[in-house]
């Protein structure tokens, strides 16, 4: 059973072409049911008794959740609304695909999405986390991509933190914040305990600033928890505001080196939290110079996610490809990104002649 | 069919060789979604819970090298094939209604060249037009065909139909700014149109396959102009005291000057629509218009048109509601704005001289009104030339018939006495959105014996008429 402001917003987009053109799946596959309208046609139709079937439920999950169709409507129609219930749907009919159904098994049984034992979660950063108090001001929220597969982004931002002299901690026990399920079931009760849980372990720590590193979890944080009514009791910023924060407060310095970069702007970063010239000053800390890609800020392409790479490698190594092209055209000697999602993706199919950096690692490279 | 399922599975197999097995579909979900798209029978089947036609199969081919073996496979065993681009198409042409073979180009979306010297661009005709546009954005050039479907149709859709922009006055229709093309031919043979289209060699072959809908070919590449973004476009907005002197404005303008823009709405256009989405609340026929280029140039181009207009009693409303409709120009186009199901409506454009244009427009209005309880009816003029302008002239109808038989001969009803009354005092069955499968049965009718010529055309290069079989008359 759809809602009716998902039968709304369905259709709305299944007679409505105009934004086909950002979707970033679609433009690699050339597939039409990778568009929303495609997807809006569909829930519209089972709507009016052609039901489900496998394929649409497959059709469902080629979605990055982006939002780069929403941003472009203005009349303001939301996709994901109804792609999110879709695939509550074919939870609830048992549509899910195998491939997809794996992953969803992984996070009720480790709470992450790479199936990967929760004692396990700290191994590559053991040295940083063993010294950390259990209270302090601000806590890290290090998030699952970043501690199980990205490591060295998560050791970079620790070692700013300790270089500006901040009081911090991470969670020993750090919880799901329950995006990867509900990003796969939808927004629904188990979802809403999964994030009640990590909201209760977070408001244990008692910290005035929760400092979230994985742009999804921060979206997440910021946007789901109040309607969840999952209340987090202290300031929620990403990153790239904190640390552009510390900068200003100079409480970090840079050495300066030359180079020509260009800048990813993630998609929840850039769209959901409508966060754009944090990275930028960051960047411009470093002395690099930016070259900007044609597609930037709230209009940046989605290069994947970790996510939808688990259950569909294929469809994120296309998108990951789209956006190297993107990048590789400002001719820039450098691509950057600011989330651990973002540059574990990019870096599946990373270019020869263009080196791949995450924000943090090339700030603490830059440290004075 | 005897062994029916055996030659099905034999043909996907086939098909599968060629492309890969993920570029292959005979999913529901894909069937369904391109069994729908822009025109407004398959929308109302859909909305009623009807199945739209299907394709047998769905492929997604990457080069013109593959195109041309689905084809030979298709003249092999003589099933159609129907080329789809965007699916944004108003007119049915895409849809695949003998099933059949549905060919998705949107695989082909490569740019190969930008050509700095000459000003052409040069990619796969798969590309959303948008995209081909930001590529030429980036070098701080425009190709200048900016339809209002820019972002929804492809490269090949806005040839396969004769697409116009909204910039058409100044630069063109697609087919002004089309310098070559590769086609992949209904034998499978892949040619080369000559390497410009100005020359004395012959008939000129891109005119052949542009508006041929995908019933002579399909086209896989396309070089086109490219122009230099505008040192300066200054906008300006007249209200005319009727359609009249607004028309005879528009003809003295474009016989003097050429606009890039100019757009003059009938009154009920300019008392729904433009109220609607540009809050303009007066009554009389309100035009917008912009002029570009180099800024000397624009400022006398301006001067010229404000005599103009000023010689017809129009009010000058300056240049605040022009550059309010440019930054509006698609917001008519979104859910909530532009008309849709439960309504029925269809986009009537014809184009004539200017000795028969108002005549059109009369005869129009009153064939759809007169005839038809129910029935609105609302026009303006979007693309001028020297010696005439189209009209893009709307029905709408809020409440239409429930039963989708009893609905479909009504719409087929309004449409054949608004395009026959357009025919008759001199317009033509279409201006920009193409024939498809809408206007298929009258294109007899507007081309008498002239048809032959079109038609030969069509039993010369596509002997089993497998190509897009029921569409553009042939």
């Amino acid at each position: 059973m759809f809602s009716e402001i998902a039968k709304k917003h369905a259709d709305a987009c299944r007679y409505c072409w105009m934004c086909r053109h950002l979707c970033p799946i679609g433009l690699k596959t050339g597939k039409e049911v990778n568009t929303p309208r495609a997807k809006g046609l569909l829930v519209a139709m089972n709507e009016r008794g052609f039901g489900m079937d496998e394929s649409m439920a497959e059709v469902m999950y080629e979605c990055l959740l982006c939002d780069s169709c929403t941003n472009d409507c203005v009349t303001g129609f939301e996709p994901p609304i109804f792609i999110r219930e879709a695939r509550t749907e074919a939870v609830v009919n048992d549509l899910v695909p195998s491939y997809v159904q794996k992953v969803i098994d992984r996070i009720v049984e480790t709470g992450n999405m790479f199936g990967l034992p929760a004692e396990e979660k700290w191994a590559a950063l053991k040295d940083e986390v063993a010294t950390l108090p259990d209270k302090a001001e601000v806590l890290l929220y290090v998030g699952n991509t970043a501690a199980y597969k990205t490591p060295e982004v998560a050791k970079a931002v620790i070692s700013l933190f300790k270089h500006a002299g901040v009081s911090f901690t991470v969670l020993k026990n750090e919880l799901s914040s329950g995006i990867e399920l509900g990003d796969l079931i939808g927004f629904v009760e188990d979802v809403r305990i999964m994030a009640k849980a990590c909201a209760a372990a977070i408001n244990e720590v008692g910290a005035k600033t929760v400092v979230v590193l994985d742009t999804y979890d921060a979206t997440c944080f910021k946007h789901e928890y109040p309607i969840w009514g999952c209340e987090i009791k202290a300031d929620v910023a990403t990153t790239t505001t904190f640390i552009a924060e510390l900068i200003r407060d100079g409480r970090l310095a840079f050495k300066k080196k030359e180079a020509v970069v260009t800048y990813h702007d993630g998609a929840r970063l850039a769209r959901n939290l409508d966060e754009h010239e944090p990275a930028r000053e960051l960047i411009a800390e470093t002395g690099a110079t930016l070259k900007e890609m044609f597609l930037n800020r709230r209009l940046a392409k989605c290069c994947g996610n970790e996510l939808v790479s688990q259950y569909r490698p294929d469809l994120t190594l296309l998108t990951a490809e789209g956006r190297w092209t993107d990048a590789k055209r400002t001719g820039a000697k450098m691509l950057i990104t600011a989330c651990p999602q973002a540059y574990n993706v990019l870096k599946k199919t990373v270019s020869t002649d263009m080196e791949l950096k995450d924000l943090f690692v090339l700030l603490n490279d830059c440290i004075k | 069919m005897e062994h029916k399922a055996f030659m099905y599975d034999m043909i996907r197999t086939e098909l599968e060789d060629i492309v890969g097995i993920e570029n292959v579909s005979i999913r529901e979900a894909d069937k369904i979604t391109y069994g729908v798209d822009y025109f407004w029978i398959p929308r109302m089947w859909a909305d009623r819970g009807e199945k739209p036609p299907f394709a047998d199969y769905i492929v997604w081919p990457d080069t013109a090298e593959q195109i041309s073996k689905i084809i030979k496979i298709a003249n092999y065993y003589k099933i159609p094939v129907h080329t789809w681009g965007g699916g944004s198409g108003s007119q049915g042409g895409a849809l695949p209604m003998a099933g059949g073979i549905l060919l998705d180009t949107k695989r082909m979306n490569r740019l190969i060249e930008i050509d700095e010297e000459s000003h052409t661009i040069t990619a796969e005709t798969g590309m959303i037009f948008q995209q081909l546009e930001w590529y030429a954005n980036e070098r701080g050039y425009s190709c200048m065909h900016i339809p209002s479907c820019l972002t929804c149709g492809t490269i090949g859709g806005a040839l396969a139909h004769r697409g116009i922009g909204i910039m058409s006055t100044k630069y063109g229709k697609i087919d002004d700014q089309c310098i070559s093309m590769e086609v992949v031919l209904p034998n499978g043979e892949i040619i080369n149109t000559l390497p410009v289209p100005k020359h004395a060699a012959g008939p000129d072959l891109n005119q052949i396959f542009i508006g041929s809908e995908g019933t002579l070919g399909i086209m896989t590449k396309a070089t086109f102009k490219l122009f230099q973004l505008p040192e300066s476009r200054q906008f300006r907005a007249f209200l005319f005291p009727d359609i009249t002197s607004g028309l005879a404005a528009g003809r003295d303008i474009l016989q003097k000057v050429k606009p890039s823009i100019l757009r003059l709405f009938d009154e009920a256009e300019t008392t729904s629509i433009i109220k609607n989405v540009l809050g303009f609340e007066q009554k009389g026929c309100f035009m917008n218009l912009a002029v570009e280029g180099i800024k000397k140039i624009v400022d006398i181009e301006m001067e010229i048109i404000c005599d103009i207009c000023a010689k017809y009693d129009a009010n000058d409303l300056g240049s605040e509601y022009g550059e309010k409709w440019y930054r509006n120009r698609v917001t008519f186009f979104y859910p909530g704005n532009i008309m849709d199901i439960p309504q029925m409506f269809g986009t009537m454009d014809t184009v004539a001289t200017y000795k028969n244009v108002e005549k059109i427009y009369w005869a129009m209005k009153h064939a759809v009104e007169d005839n038809f309880p129910g029935v609105r009816y609302i026009a303006h003029c979007s693309h001028w030339y020297e010696w005439g302008t189209m009209i893009y002239d709307r029905f709408i109808m809020d409440h239409p018939p429930e039963d989708p038989e009893e609905a479909i001969r009504l719409h087929n009803q309004i449409w054949n006495a608004g395009v026959r009354a357009a025919i008759k005092n001199g317009g033509v069955i279409n201006d920009h959105h193409g024939i498809g499968l809408k206007l298929s049965r009258l294109m007899k009718e507007q081309y008498g014996p002239a048809m032959q010529v079109m038609e030969g055309l069509k039993r010369s290069l596509d002997p089993n008429g497998i190509m897009n079989p029921y569409k553009l008359g042939l």
